[in-house]
């Protein structure tokens, strides 16, 4: 049995809002539990984050808000430009094939990159979705985009993707607004899903739904990551989540990652201190 | 010694800096076929929304041995291409004519003219609206990201939802169109009767929008492609049986106008005709001379 292959591996992400001083790192950072520097303002949302993600694996990104999580996320997503370190991709459908940095592709490549390979799920539905369109044409737009220009083919993968998301597929030409916040939530993870995407980002999904909507979301959300051996990157301030979907888990706290590793073992055994506070909190 | 008050303005109006700086935009609008480059819109002594982007262009492009025509929805004579048309042969003497073929320069709004343009002439168009990403973008800058990126994705949701609430791709004007395979335009203000007709032209398109300060422009022999699917395909207006009732043309963009008759049990009836007038006034004089008409 071959060991999986990565498909993506970052290192030594950087990302600060703010010119940086010399005395930046005496008063930053988990130890001083802080983000942003007293003398320069500047904040540290991301500093020297890596992590390494395989073929069909989940993994969580935990920690309470700022913590630079959703920063992380949004850096491979290619959506903020990080100021420094690599994100290496190897396309599963060629795992012969060199890796490449993300970071060193042109605009257009990136965007190209970004519809083609990654699918993003956001906790507020109108990041994801223009409420000015129909739920059929939030779908669709992906699908626009990687040239599928026969209507009658389309609107067909739209009501296929709205059956497997457990969307009711008449009401295609629906106004969103006519739609719950778990409807939403997986007319999202449909959109993300129909340019079969090889990474899916999920960003505090059930964050905001009520439990039993938060339920069959998770449950729709493991369904397709086991049906699909799906790669996902989660985050969630919300260790129940992390716990349910992830294999591994990265802790974040003031932009660092301070604990990472096999999530069962973090959640029974946490080594940082910040990691032990999240625990006992949430149990 | 006296002066007449036309000489006491520049050749063309405005001032060579501003024309120089004008003709620049538009060698780089020639050079990046679609892409909407700025400009230093100059104040003129017509509103913003008059024509005052084409007539900068005008302006600026224009010499004294030049032959001008000025049409506003392919009308020569309708009060705005009249006041233009002054303004320009005020202010640069140049003759001014109504027949396509011989001019040099032909300054529009909302209509390319019938008779096929030739190479050694320019079509410069009034344009009141620049981006075609406005309907599903309004930030500018964002816009400009998504251009920059060829980011059409939402613009053709726009296309999709256009089929979908009703039953075909209806787009009046304005058809957004991907010139030479990169940039997409907005082919605003002409019908979609025209929108072809730039496709692999012989002669330059020069758009420009005074209040947006924005140029862009067609070369010669550019592609045009009008954004269309497979099960929904780009079609111009076309309304079978209907003939200009001056000139008898079919194969033109013809304009309807209600004719009041006490007589008709309506009150009248509704009559159609070419709405290039110079070339409808053309067929109409070579038939009553039984000559061939132009085509």
């Amino acid at each position: 049995m071959t060991a999986p292959t990565w498909i993506l591996h970052a290192s030594g992400l950087n990302k600060q809002y703010g010119p940086g001083c010399p005395r930046c790192q005496q008063f930053t950072g988990p130890a001083h539990n802080n983000s942003q520097c007293p003398v320069c303002n500047t904040v540290y949302a991301c500093v020297d984050a890596g992590f390494t993600l395989h073929q069909g694996e989940v993994l969580g990104i935990v920690g309470e808000s700022g913590s630079g999580k959703s920063t992380l996320l949004q850096m491979i997503n290619l959506a903020t430009a990080a100021d420094s370190g690599n994100i290496w991709y190897r396309e599963p459908r060629t795992p012969d094939a060199d890796p490449v940095d993300l970071l060193q592709m042109d605009a257009y490549r990136s965007r190209h990159f970004r519809n083609d390979r990654l699918g993003i799920v956001y906790q507020r539905p109108e990041l994801g979705l223009n409420m000015r369109f129909t739920v059929g044409g939030n779908v669709a737009e992906k699908l626009l985009l990687a040239n599928w220009r026969h209507v009658g083919n389309i609107r067909t993968r739209i009501r296929e993707l709205m059956e497997q998301t457990e969307l009711p597929p008449e009401r295609i030409d629906d106004d969103p607004h006519t739609f719950s916040g778990g409807m939403l939530q997986r007319v999202q993870i449909a959109k993300a899903l129909s340019s079969s995407p090889s990474l899916l980002l999920l960003d505090e999904v059930t964050s905001g739904l009520d439990l039993s909507v938060q339920a069959r979301v998770l449950d729709l959300i493991r369904r397709i990551q086991w049906e699909q051996q799906m790669t996902m990157l989660l985050v969630s301030h919300d260790l129940g989540v992390i716990k349910q979907l992830a294999r591994r888990t990265i802790v974040m706290k003031n932009g660092h990652i301070v604990e990472s590793g096999l999530t069962d073992q973090i959640l029974e055994d946490p080594q940082h201190p910040y990691t032990q506070l999240l625990v006992s909190s949430a149990l | 010694m006296s002066t007449t008050p036309e000489q006491l303005y520049n050749f063309g109006f405005i001032d060579e800096d501003s024309k120089r700086e004008v003709r620049r935009q538009i060698l780089k609008a020639i050079a990046l076929p679609g892409h909407q480059v700025p400009f230093a819109s100059r104040d003129l002594p017509i509103a913003r929304g008059w024509g005052t982007g084409g007539l900068q262009i005008t302006m600026a492009i224009i010499a004294a041995d030049d032959t001008l025509k000025v049409i506003d929805q392919g009308v020569d004579e309708c009060v705005n291409a009249v006041n233009l048309r002054r303004l320009l042969q005020r202010t640069t003497g140049v003759t001014t004519t109504v027949d396509t073929t011989a001019a040099s320069i032909i300054q529009t709004r909302h209509r390319i003219p019938e008779e096929p343009m030739r190479r050694d002439q320019i079509l410069v168009l009034q344009v009141p609206m620049v981006d075609p990403l406005r309907w599903v973008e309004p930030n500018l800058e964002r816009a400009t990201i998504m251009h920059g990126e060829s980011d059409y994705g939402r613009m053709w949701v726009y296309m999709y939802e256009s089929v979908v609430k009703a039953g075909d791709l209806r787009i009046a004007t304005q058809y957004p169109v991907i010139v030479a395979g990169r940039y997409m335009m907005d082919t605003t203000p002409i019908p979609r009767w025209d929108v072809m007709r730039l496709h692999n032209a012989e002669a330059l398109f020069l758009f420009g929008a005074g209040r947006e300060k924005r140029i862009y422009a067609v070369p010669p022999y550019t592609t045009i492609e009008p954004l269309q699917f497979e099960d929904f395909r780009f079609k111009t207006e076309f309304v079978a049986g209907q003939i200009c009732a001056r000139c008898g043309a079919q194969d033109a963009f013809l304009t309807s106008h209600f004719v009041v008759d006490s007589d008709h049990p309506d009150g009248g009836h509704w009559r159609s005709s070419c709405s290039d007038t110079s070339f409808c006034d053309k067929r109409v004089l070579v038939n009553a001379t039984n000559q061939e008409a132009p085509k």
